[in-house]
């Protein structure tokens, strides 16, 4: 069994070349001149710079957050690139303008970027290192009302938009990367679904570092207005590099009276190789933000890539009867490392949250769920319920569950558990004695340890999450 | 401006190790060179505040206000009034008990403790019992990274030694009781306790801290114990300090190869408390079972974190531990189970089960599990509720008031710690008590 399983964890990361484009970067450091330097390229308003700049002070005075269960050598902020822009002549008209060493790209990764192509029903902005080079199916979508379209374009032509929300959910002086992403963010995209609408087709934003020497820092905004209904997705890519790349994003969302957004992504930023060399630091700050009653935040993450992952999709329930959700699986190999869960604040009356977080450590790699799960005094017959299991493949990984409950009203009602196990010999006797080899076994065993979660994911995302998991897990299973 | 508050900070610890050499006048060499040690952990360590994870929900800065003094010996007159209620009919010849931390003779009553079975006080034993006493005291307890095992360990005036002779059973439980008095000066006692139960003995205890009077104290005590192979221990804690004390206790529990380590610790008592428990299976085929009940209400703050720490393979651990919460009383549980690399077949299980009677209370639960092994099953579960409607409306349907049903069910929430209680007469008491909070809350909601 242990033959089977190292070939399967041991696939190599496909995703791992680099696309030769002439790139347009901002020379390395980071200082306010820096932050001048992106606000003027993006010919940003004035506001907009008070923004960055008050985050970049703000920053000035923060400590590197220590606490995660992750070890990292100490980031140097100022040996980084903050801009870098694949070289464009003219603004683009449209998408067959695009440069094709680009389209390559991404064709290559399997993004579709041509619409007559691409799967039935998916709009897609790409952003490739600092800025979106293409975001498809935009006439259509605006027939209905819904705006998507990269985050420098709204700053543009939706300035009103962006101004209200930005910040609203995820403040400049949040944390430290939040702080230092307010500060340095490129580009990223935005949403806004108009009153009563259901956006008629799923939403993904591709990202994709290709320099070696930047950090990507994108800011993502969703705002769905009343009664209105979204779904989202991110995918996440990178070459393979020996060095370790930053990836600092802030992700926004908010939901106003019954509206709903269903937010998912899978992760395969480059995980750095078998030693633990390169691979992404991935820092990220996503919170939702069910502002109006009856709201619902859902957000499923497949986590498999990235060096060190960090990141805690959260909910504030303001609204009351408004739900959040979380559903997540976090896949660590190698070296790799994972700090991830959920914040659910409960504000408002008869809010409802749930968390299901699996948690799958190979090699010697360290999966940690970390949770907080919070009800206030106004949070009226609130209910949670959460669920974290680990799962175990070889005797050097490391599983860890740090849930924090802190409840300050009765009526209120808090569940938690969590397991930690491993595939037993008696399952894989089981399989094997009804003709199924044994890395057919472990993928099944995985995907259904998995299935409450994938089957929150959409159609596409399942297909490509199912696939993904066994690729990273090819030759682990032992 | 920093280093201001950096004196500040730690005038509260300082003020108090200072006292050490004058405790330790007539000590041993070994414990002499121990507490210096101590002393000067204390004085590098700072005092903990909610930066510190481990103290996030607990402030400690009332307690850091007040300025204590180590209190000094004190008779108690014997019999005073309350004090047929705190002896057990069970262990009445099988106890220990200490006034503020020193010895009390006059209150102790040892002539039933069987052969092979050692009851007795550090400072009574000359050198009879200094070899076992060095060899382990403090060596359990974290005297380098934890302030007040420190502070203890530089301060104690005297400790309570248990020690169970190799094959022995004792059947008789084994009583320490640690009587703190409030007096005009806040007092600081700082109880200690070293329990050794040798190869294939078995011994039941209760380890009791009481409060008399009305006023403010700080017990900080120190208890080590070590379960050696095959050994058998049941230990009952219970506090039911003042409501005006300070509380902080640590308890370290070593597990040698096949040892069963049971504890139920119950909290009543105290205005802030803390107490703090960890178990460490060092041999293989350990067992534990590590159960907890917090019954708290006005201001008071329960405290409790655990270590349960699985160092080798085949161990087994069950953990329950409940609160009830009334008023604007405030529970803390944070349990941690860690399995480290290579310690695998462990089966460790733990339950938080937190009940909130009024709308001013509140929980802070974090159960942990910090799992290095990959074949092993952990599991753990919380829960923070208020009691089931259905459940009082089932009740109710069968002719109780409101107010009895409500009663019932939360006596129920508590029995399922306190019924597993080995002393029939404890376990009476703390029924008694029980039953009265939980009319006492009823009448006044």
């Amino acid at each position: 069994m242990s033959a089977t399983l190292d070939s399967l964890i041991n696939r190599p990361y496909t995703a791992g070349f680099v696309t030769p484009v002439e790139s347009d970067s901002a020379p390395k450091g980071l200082s306010e001149d820096t932050i001048r330097l992106i606000s003027a390229k993006k010919n940003e308003p004035e506001w907009l710079l008070e923004f960055r700049l008050k985050a970049h002070k703000h920053w000035l005075t923060l400590q590197e957050p220590q606490w995660a269960s992750v070890h990292h050598p100490k980031i140097d902020f100022q040996d980084m690139v903050y801009y870098s822009a694949p070289k464009t002549k003219k603004k683009l008209a449209s998408m067959d303008e695009v440069d094709p060493e680009l389209l390559r790209t991404f064709e290559k990764l399997g993004v579709p970027m041509h619409e007559r192509k691409t799967l039935a029903n998916v709009a897609v902005d790409v952003i490739f290192d600092s800025v979106s080079v293409a975001t498809t199916y935009k006439k259509k979508l605006a027939e209905v009302g819904v705006i998507f379209c990269s985050f420098s374009e709204a700053v543009q032509e939706h300035p009103e938009l962006v101004k209200k929300y930005l910040g609203s959910v995820v403040p400049q002086g949040d944390n430290y990367y939040a702080a230092l992403n307010s500060a340095v963010f490129t580009d990223g995209s935005f949403c806004y679904i108009p009153k009563n609408t259901r956006c008629p087709m799923e939403l993904s934003t591709y990202f994709r570092i290709n320099n070696q020497e930047s950090g990507q820092f994108e800011r993502t905004l969703i705002i769905a207005e009343e009664g209105s209904h979204v779904s989202y997705l991110e995918g996440c890519t990178a070459p393979r590099f020996d060095t370790n790349q930053l990836h600092a994003a802030v992700v926004e969302l908010v939901a106003l009276d019954n509206a709903e957004i269903k937010y998912s992504t899978v992760q395969n930023w480059y995980a750095g190789d078998e030693n633990g060399v390169g691979g992404i630091y991935n820092f990220v700050t996503k919170r939702g933000m069910c502002r109006g009653v009856n709201s619902k935040i859902s957000w499923t993450q497949v986590e498999t890539g990235s060096a060190i992952t960090w990141k805690y999709p959260s909910c504030v329930l303001l609204g009351d009867n408004s739900i959040g959700e979380f559903y997540s699986v976090a896949l660590t190999n190698h070296r790799q490392q994972a700090d991830t869960g959920t914040k659910m604040i409960h504000i408002g009356k008869n809010t409802k949250s749930r968390i299901v977080s699996k948690g799958i450590s190979a090699g010697e790699s360290s999966n940690s769920y970390r949770g907080l799960v919070r009800m206030t005094p106004t949070a009226h017959g609130a209910r949670n319920h959460s669920q974290c299991d680990s799962l175990l493949i070889g005797s050097r990984c490391e599983a860890n569950t740090f849930p924090y409950i802190e409840v300050r009203n009765p009526s209120a009602r808090v569940e938690h558990e969590a397991t930690t196990s491993k595939i037993g010999e008696d399952q894989m006797f089981y399989f094997s004695s009804r003709g199924i080899g044994s890395e057919e076994a472990v993928s099944m065993i995985i995907n259904g340890f998995c299935k409450d979660v994938f089957m929150q994911l959409p159609m596409e995302f399942a297909v490509e999450a199912t696939q993904l998991l066994g690729l990273k897990l090819e030759g682990s299973v032992g | 401006m920093s280093a201001v508050q950096q004196i500040n900070r730690d005038d509260f610890l300082d003020g108090l190790v200072r006292c050490w050499p004058d405790v330790a006048a007539q000590d041993a060499a070994w414990l002499k060179a121990l507490r210096a040690r101590a002393a000067g952990r204390v004085a590098a360590l700072h005092f903990p505040d909610r930066r510190d994870e481990e103290w996030r929900f607990t402030d400690l800065s009332a307690l850091r206000e007040l300025n204590f003094e180590p209190a000094p010996l004190q008779k108690l007159q014997a019999p005073f009034a309350d004090f047929e209620r705190l002896i057990f009919p069970e262990a009445a010849a099988t106890r220990l008990v200490f006034v503020n931390g020193h010895y009390a003779p006059e209150l102790s009553d040892t002539h039933d403790v069987p052969p092979g079975v050692t009851l007795a006080h550090l400072k009574g034993q000359g050198a009879t019992h200094d070899l076992a006493a060095s060899t382990h005291l403090a060596q359990h307890a974290d005297v380098n990274h934890e302030v007040f095992s420190a502070l203890n360990t530089s301060l104690f005036p005297d400790a309570a030694l248990l020690f169970i002779a190799q094959d022995v059973v004792c059947e008789r439980p084994l009583h320490l009781l640690f009587i703190s008095t409030a007096q005009q000066t806040p007092l600081l006692s700082s109880p200690r306790c070293l329990i050794i139960s040798g190869r294939n003995s078995a011994c039941t205890l209760i380890e009791e801290y009481v409060g008399l009077g009305e006023g403010v104290t700080f017990t900080n005590a120190v208890s080590e114990i070590v379960v050696e192979e095959g050994a058998h221990m049941q230990h009952v804690r219970v506090q039911d300090e003042g409501r005006e004390a300070f509380h902080i206790a640590n308890n370290t529990v070593t597990l040698a190869r096949d040892a069963h380590y049971q504890s139920i610790n119950v909290t009543l008592g105290a205005r802030l408390s803390r107490y703090t428990l960890g178990v460490v299976h060092h041999g293989p085929g350990t067992e534990c079972s590590v159960d907890g009940l917090a019954l708290i209400s006005g201001r008071q703050l329960a405290d409790t974190h655990s270590v349960i720490d699985h160092a080798a393979s085949h161990g087994k651990s069950t953990q329950l531990n409940k609160c009830i919460v009334d008023e604007s009383a405030h529970a803390v549980f944070n349990g941690k189970i860690v399995v480290r690399r290579d310690a695998q077949l462990n089966d460790a299980r733990q339950q938080s089960r937190n009940l909130l009677l009024s709308a001013r209370a509140r929980v802070n639960a974090k159960p942990e599990l910090l799992i290095l092994a990959d074949d092993v099953k952990c599991a753990h579960g919380a829960t923070v509720g208020q009691l089931d409607e259905e459940q009082i409306f089932y009740l109710k349907c069968r002719g109780l008031s409101e107010t009895a049903a409500r009663n019932l069910l939360t006596y129920a929430f508590a029995a399922e710690v306190v019924e597993k209680i080995p002393l029939v007469s404890l376990k009476t008491r703390l029924r008694a008590v029980i039953l009265e909070r939980v009319h006492a809350s009823t009448e006044t909601a």
